[in-house]
């Protein structure tokens, strides 16, 4: 126990590390989150087509949403999750299994290091971000609190969710394609080209069954106070619920997945 | 004929090579189809709630969709092999083309990806779908038309691979800058570009093509001519541009071939 807490931190900071290291990258990554946001804009814009409010959302509300939804699928996406399947293909993990610290601290502390530096040099930018899309406060203090809670639950259960993801790479070594669709899934889902308001209803019922909406959706709906009072507090649990079961899913995947081990070029 | 002979043998080894690991051919056809059919899945769900874009109903999106996408995926059959360009100049693996009996950039050519089938699959079957549902003119003039301003698009987009194929020789590493490219045709391709406004539809008319890939030629035919930054006699001759722009990408990728050094041997 004595080791843990340091080891963690190393990890974390080793992470935190490459992220500033690669400004480049993280400024390449930034500027395609900004040109979503600006072509969502433009076409929210489109079908608004000059009328205030649709079902009580003004377009002003409406694009500053989307900015934040874009935003917050990004920085709270656990990227340092995204990079283990390499370690596996190359035979890399090896070195991971002998560390005295779990594998599955690792991922996390790892995880925290990435999204600490990322989130940086995201608040960094927030002003071109402003000015591409628009930003706004949060309703209220108490909004403001609701979000922050509901934000750490979002960045546990997608952490539980990629590291299910990660792991498969021991059963299977090419995941780079269902990667690439998980990302378009978990954004349409979490409501961050449509909020989920605007879903039509069957597929609204479908987004509610899934944990996706706990991502964007139920966090910024607290953010700007749709959801106040009782509901709020339903929107809390959802997202305590997600996270208890992908979590216990997550460790029973990993406990099966230890067993299938193969060192690659040894 | 001997030289058509030596291109079929290439895309047939290329073929075979890739079916060796058959289970991965099939997904990565599933992904190329899913993802291309994702953007237009966000089109349909906000459609289902609103009525139009910029005054295009989600019949003439979807035919704008399956148009730009069909395009696309031709491009990324025929052309696909020109991101590899980029990494064998890096390699020094472009050695290997110009020992050979062909053209460098024909051998280039001949390595497909598996995933582009996937593409082609999903721009057909959603443009033979918006062919039906939307008000297309269906005259034989019209149909002609459509047929070159495919072809046309597929050369446009094309033209703009080889030109960072080309300057691989100068640069070696041009992969990013093709990214960006490809991801500005893929996401402002399928819209009516008049949403945008004046400034950018004119930037992404004259200056990167992309609106002669099917925002004009779609227009032309679903009647919104009317609306384009460039009037019918000139909108009429857009299955053109391809050509042009391909042409120049050709001699661009001729002068700049001579410049390649093989590194690191």
């Amino acid at each position: 126990m004595s080791l843990f807490a340091p080891a963690m931190t190393h990890l974390a900071r080793m992470d935190a590390q490459t992220v500033l290291t690669y400004r480049v990258n993280f400024g390449l990554h930034l500027l395609g989150r900004l040109l979503q946001i600006y072509l969502l804009k433009v076409v929210w814009t489109a079908v608004y087509a000059g009328q205030a409010e649709v079902d009580g959302v003004s377009l002003a509300t409406l694009i500053a949403y989307l900015t934040l939804a874009n935003l917050q699928t990004w920085f709270i996406y656990p990227e340092a999750v995204d990079v283990f399947p390499n370690r596996v293909r190359s035979g890399a993990v090896a070195l991971d299994l002998v560390r005295p610290l779990g594998l599955l601290p690792q991922l996390i502390a790892r995880s925290l290091g990435r999204t600490f530096a990322v989130t940086l040099l995201v608040g960094a930018s927030l002003p071109i971000v402003a000015l591409v899309g628009s930003l706004r406060p949060p309703a209220s203090a108490e909004a403001a609190g609701l979000y922050l809670v509901a934000t750490v639950l979002a960045y546990g259960i997608t952490l539980a969710i990629g590291i299910m993801l990660a792991l498969t790479s021991f059963w299977t070594l090419e995941t780079s394609g269902v990667g690439v669709l998980f990302l378009f899934v978990n954004q349409f889902f979490a409501g961050a080209l449509i909020p989920l308001w605007f879903f039509p209803d069957w597929l609204r019922t479908v987004a509610e069954l899934l944990p996706f909406q706990t991502q964007a959706f139920l966090p910024l709906s607290l953010y700007f106070g749709r959801l106040q009072g009782g509901d709020a507090l339903h929107a809390l649990g959802v997202e305590v619920l997600w996270f208890g079961l992908l979590w216990i899913a997550a460790i029973v995947v990993w406990r099966r997945a230890i067993r299938r081990v193969h060192i690659q070029g040894g | 004929m001997r030289t058509l002979r030596i291109v079929l043998a290439l895309v047939a080894a290329s073929l075979r090579a890739q079916l060796q690991y058959r289970m991965n051919f099939v997904l990565w056809m599933v992904i190329g189809m899913v993802y291309q059919l994702t953007g237009f899945f966000f089109l349909w769900a906000l459609l289902a709630r609103f009525r139009a874009v910029g005054g295009w109903t989600l019949e003439e999106i979807a035919f704008l969709y399956g148009l730009r996408l069909l395009a696309h995926a031709l491009t990324v059959v025929v052309f696909g092999g020109l991101q590899n360009v980029d990494w064998t100049v890096h390699e020094g693996d472009f050695d290997r083309h110009l020992v050979r009996p062909l053209a460098p950039l024909v051998i280039v050519l001949t390595w497909f990806r598996p995933s582009s089938l996937g593409d082609l699959l999903g721009g057909i079957a959603l443009f033979a779908a918006a062919t039906r549902l939307a008000p297309v003119d269906s005259s034989p003039g019209a149909i002609v038309y459509i047929a070159l301003a495919i072809l046309g698009g597929m050369f446009i987009e094309g033209g703009f691979r080889l030109v960072f194929a080309a300057l691989a020789f100068r640069l070696q590493r041009t992969n990013a800058l093709l990214g960006f490219a490809d991801g500005i045709f893929s996401n402002f391709g399928n819209l009516p570009l008049r949403i945008f406004g004046g400034a950018i539809e004119v930037l992404l008319t004259f200056v990167l093509p992309v609106a002669f890939v099917a925002y004009i030629p779609a227009s032309v035919v679903l009647g919104h001519a009317s609306e384009l930054a460039v009037q019918p006699p000139v909108a009429y001759l857009a299955p053109l541009v391809g050509g042009l722009v391909f042409g120049a990408a050709w001699l661009l990728w001729r002068h700049e071939l001579p410049l390649y050094q093989s590194s690191g041997h």
